[in-house]
């Protein structure tokens, strides 16, 4: 049994993606939830579940509760309720709870969410202020090892050393993805394409990552509704059918900082990845376009490898010269241009971004496209959707 | 090079928090001793500790003094500051123990940033961080 074809998404809603949104998280969960709501041509009181994002305890604004949105929307009741943990690791496994619970009948319409303002508001990952009081981080904060680009520099460091990986080609991920957001009216980046000398001109932050490595900051909401196929017929819009959706721990997985199993890397993504193909029947040859989650250059790469694309060590290779991964490539990536140029919703945009691929609606659109995979945050337990035309 | 702290920022000091079953690991800190969990039934090492050894699922676990040596695992440079405590640039780096299975993280208390390199051994020296904390931090093996 599997959970193919028996959920799609039918609404996306989004905010404008800016530096500074001037108003709060639950503002822009609101404006976000309102704006799926029209696109999917639903009532915000049709909607009788919900589910919300949760990271590794940070401050409760930033949770933004699906009480906080029902009240505002004039839910009159949610009887399904969830919360999927793990920042960005949490976005596709928002898909899955919620194709879980209208497929069994828990609830007609499921809201997914995420609202973050980390360019205006007063939580910035990977500040001291910000630290959760949890022993496991007193393996690492108390030498000074405090941000999010350090702990994954970690690990890409070792996986560049075991593939022989260079700089110049995560350089490629970076203007790519620049390229792609270049002609996204909505990026951050929308017109401002980045050259290999700006790559490696930009400041080094913690090595071996430049800043043109790392993701964007800055305040936004995206949300997403799915339905059953058969209450989509009556919607609006052409639903993007769910035909896997995945989630995975892994062995001794810690919050970001998992160094002391055998393989640092991203063996989440393997799990995720051998479930995602087991349950749709496809392999990655099937995958038009990929949205993978890049909150760093080298998470491209990476999840190639992770996810069978290419062979381990041929992640790098793959990227050198952008081609392979520009639109016209063998696997075209990140077409909105995705968490490092368009905008950072923990991976919630790039869901919205294959779902528009599937309509034909995207300004990256690729020819044809029947299958989009969607991934999760890497050095955290995972998710991952694979997103269909359908039936 | 090495890691050099900008002590008017001592109140940004992570202090180290425990739970029950790690608290020896701390208390042998705190004594400038490196100990690394083990379990007495099948010999896993188990770090950072647990409560219970995952491979057996013994709960007869001890304290076992490290040999204080081991080989750079991976590295990374701090070039922009996070954390006013820790002047730039510093190093983090993950040391594979001489210990089977035990990686740790920690900074380069001696040496220059250029000069790691994978498999580099090194070896654990405590430095003082205030009056109540010492840290494990590591040094190259001359
Ligand atoms: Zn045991």
């Amino acid at each position: 049994m599997t959970i193919k074809n028996k959920a799609c998404i039918v609404g996306i809603g989004s905010t404008e993606f800016s530096r500074a949104s001037g108003r709060s998280e639950i503002h822009m969960a609101v404006d976000a939830a309102m704006a799926a709501c029209r696109d999917a041509g639903l009532k915000p009181e049709e909607i009788d579940g919900a589910v919300k994002f949760g990271t590794a305890g940070q401050t409760s604004t930033e949770f933004t509760t699906e009480t906080d949105v029902a009240r505002c929307l004039g839910i009159p009741n949610l009887r399904y309720f969830a919360e999927a943990p793990w920042g960005g690791g949490a976005c596709c496994a928002t898909i899955l709870h919620a194709a879980l619970a209208v497929s069994a009948g828990m609830a007609n319409y499921v809201l997914c969410f995420r609202s973050l303002k980390p360019a205006s508001g007063t939580v910035r990952y990977g500040r001291p202020a910000n630290i959760p009081i949890d022993s496991h981080w007193s393996y690492t904060m108390p030498f000074g090892f405090a941000s999010p680009t350090s702990w994954v520099a970690m690990f890409t460091r070792r996986w560049m050393y075991e593939t022989g990986a260079t700089n110049e080609q995560l350089g490629w991920v970076a203007i790519v993805c620049r390229e792609n957001a270049a002609v996204n009216p909505r990026a951050i980046f929308y017109g401002r394409p980045i050259t290999m000398e700006d790559y490696f001109n930009s400041p080094m932050l913690c090595d071996p990552f430049r800043m043109h490595d790392t993701c964007l900051e800055n305040d936004g909401a995206v949300a997403l509704i799915v339905t059953t196929p058969e209450r989509a017929k009556d919607l609006r819009q052409k639903p993007a059918y769910i035909t896997s959706a995945a989630m995975a721990t892994g062995w001794d997985s810690y919050c970001m900082t998992s160094y002391y199993r055998e393989k640092i890397g991203i063996p989440e993504m393997e799990e995720v990845g051998k479930e995602l193909w087991r349950q749709s029947g496809l392999t990655p040859k099937d995958i038009d376009v990929a949205q993978f989650y890049a909150a760093f250059t080298s998470l491209v790469p990476m999840q190639m490898e992770a996810l069978g694309f290419v062979g381990v060590g041929e992640g790098g290779p793959f990227c050198q010269g952008g081609d392979r991964i520009r639109p016209t490539g063998e696997l075209p990536i990140n077409t909105s241009g995705g968490m490092l140029s368009e905008s950072y919703i923990h991976g919630m945009n790039m869901i919205a971004e294959g779902m528009r691929q599937i309509r034909g609606t995207s300004t990256t659109q690729i020819k044809d496209v029947e299958n989009v995979l969607v991934t999760g945050g890497l050095g955290v337990p995972t998710s991952a959707l694979i997103l269909s035309q359908g039936r | 090079m090495a890691l050099e702290l900008n002590r008017r920022y001592l109140k940004y000091f992570f202090e180290p928090v425990a739970e029950s079953f790690e608290e020896g690991f701390w208390e042998a800190v705190k004594q400038k001793k490196l100990v690394f969990q083990r379990c007495k039934e099948c010999g896993e090492f188990l770090h950072p500790p647990r409560p219970m050894c995952h491979r057996c699922h013994s709960y007869d676990l001890e304290w076992v003094k490290s040999s204080g040596k081991g080989s750079i695992y991976s590295w990374v440079v701090f070039t922009r500051e996070v954390n006013p405590l820790y002047r730039v640039p510093f190093e983090v780096v993950l040391v594979e123990m001489e210990e089977k299975g035990v990686r740790f993280i920690s900074n380069m208390a001696e040496g220059n940033p250029e000069d790691l390199y994978f498999g580099m051994p090194v070896e654990v020296v405590f430095v003082d961080i205030n009056d109540e904390w010492p840290l494990p931090m590591f040094k190259p093996v001359k």
